[in-house]
């Protein structure tokens, strides 16, 4: 009981900026899991290594949010698997997304980087 | 339902399974070995079992699914103890089938929604007086009264009272008999409903009456509109006819819409509206003068109807003044109001039909607190399952959820048995249901009645379970688990729980048996009553007429007396006879008053004089064996040309002409007259006999003879127009005479035809129905009572004797007789029986004096039907703890003790 508590609680850390960098990956075309997974690794310099404990919930729900849509397709390495890709309510989504993120950053940005007036 | 979690769950585990390949995959081509990138990916990729758990946990339908798991988890445990299942649905239904079917005809009955606008206001307006409420209606100008006067009724409508008689409208498809009421125009208005087509009659002007010009319009119901006219949506503006007469349809009213609402004031027949257009008579004030109509009136808002009564009454004395008699001021000087809802259930029927709910919703208490004692018994023995279910992770909300799914499975499944059996319990009721209240569908399900049913469903569950569910929530992990056998162990407060369970029931039983037994006497009492006359073989039919077709003609010998002779000439009839309606008769019934004549002492007596009215054929006598107190009958010598005679009873001598120690000096007296010129002598007198009611004493009566009414004659329109029933006596067997006597009457005239047949005894029956319907619904819910009881009994000492098993086998081996094991558990059964018999009298006491509108020659308190149901309860009980107490003595001590 205690682990699986444990472990939602990390998940919920990273929701929303999950959500959001999965969405952002998918714009670049249709990708199954493990793509993300690896895209989001490359693209962050191996900084980001997501956990497969965040990431199948999180594509499960925005499957059901209907802002993903999945398909089980062949892949380059002749390996049937499940292909996300995003819907038009998935890039409006995204773009909501965005612009807050956006306004975020800049109002933790001018409060973060203000030197204390002495 | 499960097939579509396993596909989800297949898919996602070919996703992860899909993930780890492709990371194998590219693992391999950056040069790992398999095994390498194996065990990578797997790290990698951490817990896959829990990121699967995860997931599913994402998904919405999660909860639904472990609901789909409890109710395999529960109907898989319920399965494996199907015979503790089936007792328990199966007394479950028992209780749920006599409520549910009670339930119905209640709904049918009483609850029924009026199709019109806030019925709670409409009030019904009677004249009253020293007779008490008239229920004949009032003239015209009376109405017309307290409209003017009156503050509190913001309208007041009337309508014509002779609803019963058919009329015969002709359509597409052939006559049809209709009930015609005749309606003002306001009628409508003030029930708030108005024409779906066309339009409502014109008002003459603000009295309420229908403008002349309208006189010969029609408004259709619905029902009438479809059947007999195919919903012709251009039905408006043509002419129909209408016992001869042309009427032009000027609309069709609402589909639900009817008025007056009950099936008993229209026989059953559909309907269409006449226009109510005043005539001249109706500004007479002589006796009997003016027609008569019902009134309606709908409250201003916020009036009362005590307010309203005193309103009217202030000014009905000052109403009646303008009457001519002395006594029709007496009789309708003040006003008696009762709102419409009310006047559509006689008081007597409400009070049974609620006594019927109550005796029903008894008996589905019985049927839960023997399936709780079941349930209570069952959780005993599945501690253990419980409490490794709860070691092993279950939160005691899941054990709950668990417990509460079985009850209500269980609870579910019995509903749905109940439901065949009170559609079968009305199935089997249904020519007193039909009799009785004009119910003519089975079973309705409708939104009252599977409401009324789901809420047995679930109060059901909660019952059932609740005693298991505590339990279960109470018990501690490690004692249940630490006792070895599940017999072990139990303490003395959870018998003592079972028992009085089963001393609930054996009160409850007593309450429902003593009712049943009140009502078996009744109805004993009504079948021998002496009648006054003979019953059996006696074929009855009741014809309804076309009178118009006749007009013009005299009916008795055109019409009624070649048929008689006919119907006398069919094989095996003895005799045949003619007359308005057969004692004990519902379908008609007449009242005579008489119109006094000068102002003497004895014609004053006289005007007060009032009689039940009955044209019969001289037949009459033998067909059913009426005694002559004094005189004679009528016979053959009576016809049109010779003395006009009537006949009177031993009650309307005693009634009008005080002592009957001599009433043969009635004979010879002038009391009607027949027509101008043609005054009748009494010259006979008929011994008591029960004409109205069984349970009611004989009512003054007077009698005419058919063959001597002429078209002339004062009643030859009332007594021949209407009804006319046609009573055979045969010796052979009535259901064989029954078709030959309806071919008959078909080949006398097609207008016969829709004669309806029964028989005598039916007819008697009938009258009593009220009692008869509720003794054979009490001989049901009674004895399903005693059975669910005895059962209880049986079940708990069963189960005690299995329980001390061990102590029992000690007790012999000590040395311990039969008889004192015996003993042992027939003193438990003795208390429980003492006990529930005990509180049982009370409650039966409460209880039966529901029932005391219903009863007939015997008490509400009656101390021999007590007894006797007490000493049927106790043997009973007694009978049902032998089995278990023998079981008891005959236990193996050596194996009992090697059980150990």
């Amino acid at each position: 009981m205690m682990g699986r508590n444990g472990y939602r609680n990390r998940v919920e850390l990273l929701q929303g900026t999950l959500d959001m960098l999965i969405l952002r990956t998918l714009q670049w075309g249709p990708a199954h899991g493990y793509g993300i997974v690896q895209a989001l690794r490359t693209q962050s310099g191996e900084a980001l290594q997501v956990e497969t404990g965040s990431l199948y919930p999180a594509l499960h729900r925005l499957e059901r949010q209907g802002w993903v849509k999945s398909k089980w397709k062949q892949s380059e390495a002749n390996q049937r698997a499940r292909y996300y890709s995003i819907t038009a309510a998935g890039k409006k989504q995204l773009a909501e997304d965005l612009s807050r993120w956006e306004q975020m950053v800049a109002v933790m940005g001018g409060i973060l980087k203000a030197t204390p007036a002495e | 339902m499960g097939w579509l979690f396993e596909k989800r769950k297949n898919e996602l585990d070919e996703e992860i399974r899909a993930h780890m390949a492709l990371d194998v995959a590219d693992r391999m081509s950056r040069g790992e070995s398999r095994a390498q990138a194996e065990a990578g990916a797997a790290s990698d990729f951490g817990n896959a079992a829990l990121v699967q758990d995860v997931t599913h946990e994402s998904w919405r339908w999660r909860r639904l699914e472990r609901f789909a798991n409890d109710l395999r988890y529960a109907l898989r445990s319920l399965r494996r103890s199907a015979g503790f299942s089936i007792t328990v649905i199966a007394t479950l239904a028992v209780g749920v089938g006599g409520t549910c079917a009670m339930f119905s005809v209640v709904d049918g009955v009483l609850l029924r929604p009026l199709p019109f606008k806030a019925p709670g206001s409409l009030v019904e307006i009677r004249e009253s007086g020293k007779k008490g409420p008239l229920g004949y209606g009032s003239p015209y100008l009376d109405i017309d009264q307290w409209r003017q006067r009156s503050r509190a009724f913001s309208q007041i409508a009337f309508y014509g009272n002779d609803t019963r008689r058919a009329s015969f409208l002709e359509g597409s498809a052939g006559t049809m008999h209709v009930s015609s009421a005749a309606v003002s125009a306001n009628l409508f208005d003030l029930l708030g409903v108005h024409p779906a087509l066309g339009r409502g009659f014109s008002a003459r002007d603000a009295g309420g009456s229908v403008k002349a010009d309208d006189e010969h319009s029609l408004l259709l119901s619905d029902a009438v509109w479809r059947a007999n006219y195919g919903a012709d949506p251009a039905i408006v503006g043509k002419t129909v006819v209408m016992n001869g007469e042309s009427f032009r349809v000027i609309g069709v009213m609402p589909r639900s819409f009817t008025f007056p609402f009950t099936g008993a004031n229209t026989n059953g027949m559909p309907l269409v509206w006449k226009a109510l257009v005043l005539k001249g008579e109706d500004a007479l004030r002589t006796h009997n003068g003016a027609p008569r109509y019902d009134a309606l009136g709908r409250l201003r808002d916020g009036v009362t109807l005590a307010t309203a009564e005193a309103e009217l009454k202030v000014f009905q004395p000052d109403v009646v003044k303008s009457y001519s008699e002395a006594r029709d001021r007496e009789i309708a000087n003040s006003i008696s109001l009762r709102r419409y809802t009310d006047s559509l259930v006689d008081g007597d029927v409400r009070k049974a039909l609620f006594a019927l709910m109550g005796a029903s919703a008894l008996l589905w208490l019985i049927a839960c607190l023997n399936a709780a004692s079941l349930m209570w018994a069952r959780a005993l023995v599945r501690r253990r399952e419980l409490a490794v279910r709860s070691a092993l992770g279950a939160s005691r909300w899941q054990i709950v959820e668990y417990l509460l799914m079985e009850g209500v499975l269980l609870s579910g499944c019995a509903s749905l048995l109940g439901l065949g059996l009170a559609a079968g319990i009305l199935k089997l009721f249904e020519h007193g249901l039909e009799a009785q209240y004009k119910i003519h569908e089975s079973l309705m399900l409708n939104l009252p009645v599977l409401g009324a049913l789901l809420a047995l469903t679930v109060v059901g569950a909660l019952l059932i379970s609740a005693w298991p569910t505590l339990a279960a929530t109470r018990a501690s992990i490690d004692t249940a688990l630490r006792q070895g056998s599940p017999q072990q162990g139990m303490g003395k407060a959870q018998h003592r729980m079972r028992a009085v369970l089963v001393v609930a029931e054996i009160a409850l039983s007593l309450t429902l048996l003593v009712g049943c037994g009140l009502l078996l006497r009744t109805i004993y009492a009504l079948k021998h009553v002496p009648l006054g006359f003979r019953t059996e073989h006696i074929v009855v039919a009741n014809m309804t007429i076309p009178s118009y077709r006749f007009a013009g003609r005299d009916m008795t010998t055109a019409l009624y007396q070649p048929l008689v002779e006919r119907v006398k000439r069919l094989p095996g009839v003895e005799n045949a006879t003619l007359l308005t309606e057969v004692p004990l008769g519902k379908t008609f019934r007449m009242i005579f008053t008489f119109a006094p004549q000068g102002n003497s002492a004895d014609a004053v007596r006289r005007g007060a004089m009032e009689a039940q009215f009955r044209a019969v054929g001289p037949e009459m006598q033998q067909v059913f064996g009426f005694q002559m107190l004094r005189g004679r009958f009528f016979n053959s010598g009576d016809t049109a040309t010779s003395q006009a005679v009537v006949v009177v009873n031993r009650a309307f001598v005693r009634a009008y002409f005080g002592d009957d120690r001599d009433p043969g000096k009635i004979l010879g007296e002038d009391l009607v007259g027949f027509g101008k010129d043609r005054r009748s002598v009494v010259v006979g007198v008929l011994d008591d006999e029960r004409q109205v009611s069984v349970a009611e004493s004989s009512q003054p009566e007077m009698e005419v003879c058919i063959p001597q009414i002429t078209p002339e004659s004062m009643f030859y329109k009332a007594a021949e127009g209407m009804s006319m029933d046609l009573a055979v006596r045969s010796a052979r067997s009535l259901t064989l005479v029954t078709p030959e006597l309806r071919e008959a009457l078909r080949a006398a005239s097609p207008d016969f035809s829709a004669s309806t047949f029964s028989t005598m005894d039916q007819v008697v029956e009938d009258s009593f129905g009220n009692q008869n319907l509720a003794a054979h619904l009490l001989e049901i819910f009674g004895g399903s009572a005693l059975l669910l009881c005895l059962a209880g009994i049986y079940g708990l000492l069963s189960y005690l004797v299995a329980q001390r098993r061990q102590e029992i086998g000690v007790r012999i081996a000590l040395g311990a007789q039969q008889w004192n094991v015996m003993s042992l558990i027939l003193r438990q059964a003795g208390w429980m029986l003492a006990a529930g018999l005990g509180i049982g009298l009370g409650l039966a006491y409460l209880g039966t004096s529901a029932l005391r509108t219903l009863l007939y020659g015997v008490k509400a308190g009656d101390p021999w039907t007590v007894c006797i149901v007490s000493l049927v309860l106790l043997v009973g009980g007694i009978a049902a703890s032998l089995v278990p107490a023998r079981r008891a003595a005959l236990v193996d001590p050596t194996e009992a003790l090697r059980a150990e």
